[in-house]
């Protein structure tokens, strides 16, 4: 990498010749229309000591130009997986099968040179843990004004200028570019991380679990500068969490996954309302809300069991052996997919769903399983 | 663990030393390099226990021709396998009996050395503060001296024998021991399981005895490993600046001998054997001590 | 687990801490200690009141960094105060040592946070369980064997299949179990949860909180349940104290607190939270800048550098806790005019009256118009 070698001190008021090109820059950007992703069938297995097996099995999903997609799981159902494989960070020896269609072409298996070309300008990532995705030894500026360099022609300055740009966009001061990652709060790291991916205003921007690692009051900033900025650039977004809440607010769409396959798919607002598979039932009755003054409140469910060893994997529905409402057929013949209305789910017994709903809000209905399970 | 650890059926049960111990060896000896390496070693062990019984000729005996005159450099024949030195002994019995005293250093060094550090490492680990600062400056002093020259002037102050040998060879490797096992335990020392201990109201003795050596016992075994290997080494390198204890007969002694009565270059059977031999033992240990490095912190396991 | 009612007020409290402070002092070598150099100390802690009686579970809520974690961690004497008391049954074990503390450390117990690295890897459950009674020197093998099998039904885990097994063997819910075993086999009166839930899946999350619900019910535990999961508080706790910067800025019910915050900083806090309704969204003020450091505390209300409404009040005298409808508690001027009718010239904060929002509207302003 090369340092841009910026005036050391301060912020300086740009040339008219970089406010210029700035301004040529911005506006050739800002005319990059939000990207359309298709993922179809996608797997994605590994080969570890103890065998094969597959993170990822057969799911599909679509991001609407200029839409929000949530995908929401518990530890170890693969979302994490999916992200880093549409950037093309998985492992080696990872199979993927299946397509994922970035405005209709192909982003799966694309060569190491395809990948840095696309990387930043059409897809760019913001991952939990800012201070691996920042370089210790360059200061922020540097390395936001190098990433725009590598994909811009543009002067340094200009480089530079946009990344100033970048940061008032996350609330950052522009003086800050000059300081080194260590020298920054969580916060604002990862407020940085958020400035340098959206530099290129890429069509397509994947957080990975954003605001985990971070506290209420500035999970709250940065989800509020996400969804602002997500507003006013065109771009469309994968938000992977697994605080169901914070998609409800941010996402149009959502996509739950268990245990490597997708459970349940909708507009966030109508999965949440009526959820159709057993398990977004629990887990939204799962999460602990806040009390509403004078109003009783739904008590708090647990989902007795552990999530099935991928190794070797059941047959039948993946979570029916956390399931209350599992039959026969859930435990031998792998559940359907099946749409009804605007909402997608891998359940035997959506029709009875409505029934399912009361009484997955009683504890008891689960609480009951532990005998069986 | 030698709570509960007694017969009645009703007491809970872990797992034992022995086990832990049994389950670590299986787990090493996956590595083919690691198997190479206990070969070498166990053929090690069995030629210097049977030395005596194996060598030929008493390793200080002249050797006569029927003529009468010293039997000097001859190279190797039926009568002597390995050929004999320049002053007429038999160099497949020095070699042998070459087994017992790298062996022997080794061993005894090493545990030694072993003993030393994890004290000092424990210690200074464990309870950090002043015990941290005392220990650590000792340790750093001792880090400044300089290996060659010190064991150079110390032995030839205190004598060369086998005993200071042994001495200077702890008295130079527990320092760097010291710090491994100590940064060992720091990193244990952290674990959230030793903060409860302590919070439960544990003694410093309880705590160390069972969450923090158990699990740098690895570290420590490693430690030894590697000494008995740096031991041998120097062991050899004193003996061949003649530092050697003159009643015993070491592999270095072979080598000076026959640098020091100008006879390397040529008789190659003098000097081959005890060289081969030396790598071969030092590479043994290096090959166990590899594996159980890469056993004992996982991130080293290939996929 | 719908939450709570309030213990009576007047119950005896199983601990009591009384101004506690605690200060870390940085370390000072050979040479600046001996130019005079003191080196900086950090007011992690700096004047808590807090009182947990029997069956009473006390929520603690804050940002990290807040004290809230020291603050548990004094209680049990993993800290030394600097100043304060401690009363465990009004005994002053403040400074306890020995044989006193080794009592102490009997009837008091934590529970931390990660579930994978609190157990130890070696020791098997039952071992790990064990272990508390081989400490105290209670009972023989076979009575201690009875003690964890009965510690481990308690926490519903099936002894027979898992007293033998390893902690990998198990998921971390039923590793937060354990540990959970482990600090009830000595029969403690009091236990401080250090965010026990936090790092679990969600779905397993309530079985762990009823837990402590239902223990601390059962067994007549007092709790200090440490969470920065607003949300969870409000299902198992009486009462709940939100801590900024070293010090408690409210208290009260936990029902009060939850959905009728006072001081400004909870109310930032509340409305942090996301909701999973649409609709319930609350409008949000962002605040300035981050968490000051606990060592340079800002003269004044501590969180005067922050807070949307401060004024020259409030960065010049802190406010003392007031006691407001139904024994809520809050340090706010806004509704204490002590201080402002003793410094008339100063002017004094009003509810809802945004002073100087220094940062929250850069967002709206970068993104209003602008192409980007």
């Amino acid at each position: 990498m090369v340092a841009v070698a910026p005036p050391r001190s301060g912020h300086r008021p740009a040339s008219p010749a970089t406010l210029a090109e700035l301004e040529r820059l911005t506006d050739r950007l800002s005319r990059k229309p939000a990207a359309h992703l298709q993922v179809e069938s996608l797997s994605i297995g590994y080969s570890t000591l103890r065998g094969r097996f597959h993170a990822v099995e057969d799911i599909s999903f679509e991001v609407p130009a200029g839409t929000n997609l949530g995908l929401v799981g518990e530890s170890g159902c693969g979302k994490s997986t999916v992200v880093k494989t549409l950037m093309g960070l998985q492992p080696e020896s990872t199979e993927v099968s299946g397509r994922a269609l970035l405005d209709g072409r192909n982003i799966l298996g694309l060569d190491e040179n395809a990948l840095r070309d696309f990387r930043w300008k059409r897809i760019s990532l913001i991952t939990q843990s800012a201070m691996n995705s920042l370089d210790p030894v360059y200061c922020i500026g540097d390395q936001i004004s190098e990433a725009i360099l590598a994909h811009e022609p543009v002067s340094k300055a200009t480089a530079w200028a946009r990344a100033e740009q970048m940061f008032a966009l996350v609330g950052l001061p522009a003086g800050r570019l000059y300081e080194f990652p260590h020298m920054f709060s969580g916060g604002m790291r990862q407020r940085a991380v958020i400035a340098m991916a959206l530099a290129l205003n890429a069509g397509l921007l994947l957080a990975d679990e954003p605001t985990t690692a971070l506290d209420p009051i500035m999970q709250s900033q940065i989800m509020t500068r996400i969804r602002g900025i997500h507003a006013h650039m065109r771009c469309s977004m994968i938000l992977v969490t697994h605080d169901i809440a914070v998609v409800a607010e941010t996402c149009e769409n959502i996509v739950v996954m268990y245990a490597g396959k997708v459970a349940e798919s909708g507009p966030t607002a109508d999965v949440l309302e009526r959820p159709l598979h057993p398990y977004t039932m629990g887990l939204k009755n799962a999460f602990p809300r806040l009390p509403i003054r004078g109003e009783p409140r739904q008590p708090l469910i647990s989902i007795p069991g552990v999530v099935p060893n991928l190794l070797l994997p059941p047959p039948g529905c993946r979570f029916a052996s956390r399931c209350p409402f599992a039959t026969e057929v859930c435990h031998s013949v792998t559940p359907p997919v099946v749409q009804v209305g605007v909402q997608r789910a891998a359940c035997h017994h959506t029709d009875r769903a409505a029934e399912f709903r009361l009484a997955a809000a009683r504890p008891d209905t689960w609480r009951n399983m532990r005998g069986a399970a | 663990m030698k709570q509960a650890q007694t017969n009645a059926p009703a007491a809970i049960r872990g797992r034992s030393a022995w086990s832990a111990a049994w389950e670590s060896w299986r787990q090493v000896m996956q590595d083919s390099f690691a198997v190479v390496g206990v070969a070498i070693l166990l053929i090690f062990v069995v030629i210097a226990l049977t030395a005596p019984y194996l060598a030929p000729f008493d390793p200080f005996k002249a050797m006569m021709t029927e003529t009468g005159r010293l039997a000097r450099l001859r190279p190797p024949s039926g009568e002597h396998l390995l050929g004999t030195t320049a002053f007429g002994n038999d160099v497949l019995s020095q070699f042998l009996h070459g087994f017992r005293v790298a062996l022997l250093v080794g061993l005894v060094a090493a545990i030694a050395v072993g003993f030393i550090s994890t004290l000092f490492g424990v210690l200074s680990g464990y309870f950090g503060g002043w015990v941290d600062d005392v220990l650590m400056r000792i340790t750093d002093v001792a880090l400044s001296i300089p290996t060659l020259p010190f064991s150079i002037v110390a032995v030839a102050l205190l004598g060369p024998s086998i005993e200071n040998i042994i001495l200077v060879i702890t008295v130079l490797f527990w320092r760097n021991g010291a710090r491994i096992i100590r940064s060992a335990v720091l990193t244990e020392r952290e674990r959230v399981y030793v903060k409860w201990a302590r919070a439960a109201g544990a003694s410093h003795f309880h705590i160390i005895m069972r969450h923090i050596l158990p699990n740098i016992i690895r570290v420590v075994f490693l430690w030894v490993t590697m000494s008995v290997a740096f031991a041998v080494l120097t062991e050899a390198s004193l003996s061949f600046l003649g530092l050697g204890d003159p009643t015993v007969i070491s592999w270095g002694q072979m080598l000076n001998t026959a640098f020091s009565s100008g006879n390397l270059r040529t008789a190659w059977w003098w000097v081959v054997p005890p060289s081969v031999a030396l790598v071969m033992l030092v590479s043994a240990l290096y090959l166990i001590g590899r594996a159980y490095e890469e056993q004992t912190n996982p991130r080293l396991r290939r996929r | 687990m719908t939450g709570r009612q309030s213990i009576h007020p007047d119950a005896p409290a199983v601990i009591e801490a009384r101004d506690l402070k605690t200060q870390f002092q940085g370390r000072t070598g050979i040479f600046s200690a001996l130019a005079g150099v003191k080196p900086p100390s950090a007011r992690a802690l700096d004047g808590v009141d807090l009182r947990i009686r029997e069956r009473e579970i006390v929520g603690l809520v804050g940002e990290s960094g807040c004290g809230k974690s020291t603050l548990g961690m004094t209680l049990v004497r993993m800290y030394q105060p600097t100043a304060g008391q401690i009363l465990y049954r009004d005994e002053d074990i403040t400074k306890a040592e020995g044989r006193r503390l080794k009592a102490y450390r009997h009837s008091a117990q934590i529970i931390f946070q990660d579930p994978y690295s609190s157990l130890n890897p070696r020791l098997t459950i039952g071992q790990v369980i064990e272990e508390p009674l081989i400490i105290h020197g209670i009972g023989n093998a076979a009575e201690r064997r009875e003690k964890v099998i009965r510690a481990l039904e308690l926490v519903r885990i099936p002894a027979g299949e898992n007293i033998d097994r390893y902690p990998s063997d198990l998921s971390g819910g039923q590793r937060q179990r354990v540990a959970i075993a482990r600090a009830l086999v000595l029969e403690p009166k009091f236990i401080v949860a250090d965010e026990p839930v936090s790092m679990l899946d969600v779905s397993i999350q309530a079985s762990v909180l009823e837990l402590l619900d239902e223990l601390s019910r059962d067994l007549g535990l007092a709790v200090l349940y440490i969470s920065h999961d607003i949300a969870t508080v409000g299902y198992i706790c009486n009462h709940v104290a939100v801590m900024y910067l070293g010090r408690i800025v409210e208290e009260g019910r936990a029902e009060d607190i939850l959905t009728r915050p006072l001081h400004p900083y909870t109310q930032r806090l509340m409305d942090a939270i996301p909701r999973m309704t649409p609709g319930d969204s609350p409008d949000r003020i962002e605040l300035r800048g981050d968490v000051p450091s606990p060592m340079a505390v800002p003269p004044g209300c501590r969180f005067s550098s922050r807070c949307p409404f401060a004024t020259a009040l409030c960065e010049a005298i802190e406010p003392a806790l007031s006691d407001q409808t139904d024994g809520q508690r809050v340090r706010c001027h806004i509704y204490d005019d002590r201080a402002s009718r003793a410094h008339p010239s100063l002017l004094a904060p009003k509810a809802g009256h945004i002073t100087e929002v220094a940062e929250a509207g850069t967002l709206a302003e970068a993104v209003e118009g602008g192409r980007w």
